[in-house]
């Protein structure tokens, strides 16, 4: 059994080893001392309260989107639109957020993430249709949507959705009422406890639930799956809408706590980010958990390491990357015991 | 073209070539002789060692063992091209053609290499044209894509790459599996040309009808040895037949048990089937299963054995015909439906579709409908409860694991197949339909298997065992009905005629239906 978890884990912890070895050849080569830049990434990620609090901001889109793709991944369906589905999910949230006021705040709150998620999902239930319907790769079509959700905010904030009096390209501001509520002083959110328990109701389906049983097996053998009285397409358009809710959820979530609006590049590619987190986090939803808060705390450090230690900030996307390379390198691996795909199954 | 012909030494000769596969002996110290201008037929059932012949014989497989001589030198390949450029070339069942290239540019790639990096399109179509002449088939225009030939034309295609590298000698791997009957006669056309041309043409098959029509003379292989060579004209269809299912195995058939008279549990009346490609795969088959009665259906591979697995688990819905299990008559075809109806079963491949490899033991032990519904809450899953159900079935048909939390991918292929048959058995099917149950298992893990048959039998189950090993289906049935070329024959009851068993599995003999149509 301990044999098994080993097995899991290894993988992202050689992985990220590889990274840190990569990125301390790179900062040494561009002049700096590699101890001191990790050290002030480590400084400025978990160095005080005030950066604690930052690692927890960062890490709440990316958890959520990073369980959008462990559901989907799990269930064998790529979903690689979770940017797309979570910015329609904040699209959703900053139209509706100069609304309300017709309920108490907290279950207009409430009512209007319910949206964003279902917005998301519905977003992803266009893949979905397709692929079930006419049979079109998930991987394309989600891309194709992402490209779509962003020119549709492009237009709807430089017109319809534009401020009033339209000096910038971005969306009026939400009813205060509609703010997630913060651990004053500290940026921290309530976000945060959402997509922690979101978290566990995503480990609660796959692994505690019939329907989530279901999902996995047709994932990872859908003739068998089938075979076995499974309805498989029916698994698939489930993965994916609830892929694009949890995504969904993500945008809408960031909109209410940290930005209070929206505006043309309001994500920094969380959602393909995502695909980064739910990999190294072997797509489990604790495995996520770490490697949001990991990916989160690398975003929150970065400046830090650029102030101390002059190595630019644009290296955490270097290590992110590299930890990705690793890990998919790894992947086909003969020497490691108990790889996920040593049976030619579904490959990332 | 002719190919310079010695008349002393023949052509290819097989010296005492074994082959060993993991644990199976493919092939035990064949010797055999391929003339030039001759087409010389192998014949044999599956696993007889025919294509793994084949394949030492083009350079994909290398003998433990043994020696391969051309035209009276030894060879030895390290490769499918090396093969081809000393002459010897062969055609697969499935095609190896690139579908979004051209004729010429297909061509091109089993050719020997003008450059390593620049391709002389122009130059490529010009070679395809003169070698399509010098060995006079008829090529489709060089430019035309593959994707876009009938089969019939991929197959000229697929010969004339065989022969690119002067082919001495061409070997097909059943050639006529993937044709209709009306392309069948060109091809013979075709080959009986390049046996004028002084080539040697060897044509895998296991129609005794074909060796007749075309061959000049015939080898029969069984359980990776020869049987021996004959002459096409001096021997007759029924005496290949014995020869190659042979007649050592006395049917072991289970002879104690005198007559079956349970009730009539599975109704099968009329159905056909197309598969993949469109084509009928079964033709008004009609049986009956009762209950304690273990039927099998014998036949060749490719004759319909999939498509009947098929249809009798509900994967694919027949074109005509009815499937009854007790009094009700399915009416939906799908997985759900046929379990729901208690049809159990067993696929033919345990790693494709009897099995989640990734997952423990214990998560494929509920990988079915009718289990799963037993451990679900309202969307839970009882978790306790399963892992009790799990616990018991080890138990009972005991499966020794380190633990039921091991991946199964990590088990034995005997044991993987054991948590196959005991989950289906949990479910108490009243019908099971198996597709090759023992194939791939040691002695020990096919023996618990067939045990385990015989007992859901005697348990009252009608039970279907749809195999391609003779042996298998003599071991396991009560009677024996033969599938071939879609058509089901007559039943057949111990003691059973093995001359008249291997004339069906041939196809030699006219099947009920057919004699009736």
């Amino acid at each position: 059994m301990l044999n098994h978890v080993v097995a899991r884990v290894l993988p992202s912890l050689l992985a990220l080893a590889g990274a840190v070895i990569v990125s301390a050849v790179i900062i040494a080569a561009s002049g700096s001392n590699p101890v001191v830049a990790f050290g002030a990434l480590l400084g400025g990620a978990f160095g005080s309260l005030d950066s604690l609090s930052d690692v927890g901001v960062k890490s709440c889109p990316l958890l959520l989107a990073g369980l959008a793709i462990a559901v989907s991944f799990q269930a064998g369906v790529w979903n690689i639109g979770a940017e797309g589905q979570l910015l329609m999910g904040a699209l959703a949230m900053a139209a509706l957020g100069t609304y309300g006021a017709r309920l108490p705040a907290w279950l207009d709150l409430a009512s209007n993430l319910a949206v964003a998620a279902a917005v998301g999902a519905a977003w992803a239930g266009i893949a979905a249709q397709l692929k079930l319907r006419r049979n079109v790769n998930e991987v394309i079509s989600t891309i194709m949507l992402n490209f779509i959700a962003l020119g549709l905010i492009s237009y709807l904030v430089q017109g319809p959705l534009m401020e009033t009096g339209g000096r910038y390209p971005q969306t009026d501001a939400l009813l205060p009422g509609l703010w997630m509520p913060r651990l004053a002083p500290y940026r921290i959110h309530l976000g945060l406890v959402i997509a922690l328990l979101a978290a566990v109701a995503v480990h609660v389906l796959l692994y505690r639930m019939v329907p989530g049983y279901e999902m996995r097996a047709a994932g990872l053998n859908a003739a068998a799956a089938r075979l076995a009285g499974i309805d498989v397409e029916r698994r698939v358009l489930m993965a994916l809408m609830l892929s694009g809710a949890l995504a969904g959820l993500a945008g809408g979530i960031e909109v209410s706590a940290v930005t209070h609006r929206l505006y043309e590049r309001f994500s920094p590619g969380w959602g393909f980010t995502a695909i980064a987190v739910g990999l190294l986090g072997r797509l489990s939803p604790a495995g996520v958990v770490v490697a949001a808060i990991f990916f989160g705390a690398l975003d929150a450090g970065s400046n830090a390491m650029q102030r101390v230690a002059g190595v630019s900030s644009v290296l955490v996307a270097v290590i992110q990357a590299t930890v990705i390379l690793f890990l998919v390198a790894l992947e086909h691996r003969r020497w490691l015991p108990g790889s996920p795909h040593s049976d030619g199954e579904s490959q990332v | 073209m002719t190919v310079s012909t010695d008349a002393t030494a023949p052509r290819l000769a097989v010296c005492d070539v074994a082959k060993r596969f993991a644990n199976v002996q493919a092939l035990v110290g064949v010797s055999l002789e391929f003339r030039a201008g001759e087409i010389h037929a192998l014949l044999g059932e599956n696993g007889a060692g025919k294509s793994t012949l084949m394949h030492v014989l083009a350079g994909l497989l290398r003998p433990d063992t043994g020696t391969i001589l051309l035209d009276g030198r030894a060879v030895s390949f390290a490769s499918a091209r090396a093969a081809r450029q000393a002459g010897i070339g062969m055609v697969h069942q499935h095609f190896t053609l690139v579908d979004a290239l051209s004729v010429a540019e297909n061509l091109a790639l089993s050719l020997p290499e003008q450059s390593h990096f620049l391709f002389d399109a122009d130059a490529a179509a010009i070679e395809a044209r003169a070698l399509a002449e010098r060995i006079g088939l008829q090529l489709s225009t060089p430019d035309t894509l593959v994707a876009q030939l009938p089969v019939g034309a991929c197959q000229r295609l697929e010969i004339l790459k065989a022969l690119a590298g002067g082919g001495r000698v061409l070997i097909l791997d059943e050639p006529t599996a993937v044709l209709t009957p009306q392309e069948v006669r060109p091809l013979f056309t075709m080959l009986r040309r390049l046996r004028e041309q002084g080539r040697s043409v060897i044509f895998i098959t296991h129609k005794l009808r074909e060796v007749k029509a075309v061959a000049d003379r015939v080898t029969v292989m069984r359980r990776g040895a020869i049987v021996g060579t004959y002459d096409v004209s001096s021997v007759t269809e029924s005496e290949m037949a014995e020869r190659m299912v042979g007649t050592v195995t006395s049917p072991a058939i289970r002879a104690h048990r005198e007559r079956v008279d349970g009730a009539v549990v599975l109704q099968v009346v009329e159905i056909s089937a197309r598969d993949g490609r469109g084509v009928p795969a079964l033709q008004g088959v009609s049986f009956a299963v009762r209950a304690d009665e273990i039927l099998g259906i014998a036949g060749v591979d490719g004759n319909g054995q999939r498509e009947l697995f098929e249809v009798l688990v509900g994967l694919t819905p027949p074109a005509a015909g009815t499937v009854t299990v007790g009094e009700h008559a399915l009416t939906d075809f799908n997985p759900r439906a046929a379990l729901a109806a208690g049809i159990g079963h067993i696929p033919p491949d345990r790693h494709r579709e009897g099995l989640v490899l990734p997952m423990t033991v214990q998560e494929n032990f509920l990988l079915s409908r009718n289990i799963l519904d037993r451990f679900n809450r309202r969307g839970l899953l009882r978790r306790a409860a399963a892992c009790r159900f799990a616990a018991q079935l080890a138990e009972r048909y005991a499966l020794h694991f380190a633990s039921l939390d091991t991946p199964v991918r990590f088990l034995s292929g005997g044991n993987q197949q054991r948590v196959v048959v005991a989950r289906t058995l949990a479910e108490q099917p009243r019908v099971l339909v198996t597709a090759n149950p023992t194939r791939g298992l040691d002695f020990a893990a096919a023996a618990a298997v067939s045990e385990a048959l015989r007992a859901v039998a005697r348990r009252g189950c009608a039970v279907v065992v749809i195999s391609t090993d003779l042996d298998e289906v003599l071991d396991l049935s009560d009677r024996v009905r033969v599938l071939s070329r879609g058509r089901l024959s007559e039943a057949l009851e111990p003691p059973i005629d093995m001359e008249h068993l291997g004339l069906l599995m041939a196809g030699a003999v006219a099947t009920q239906n057919e004699a009736r149509s």
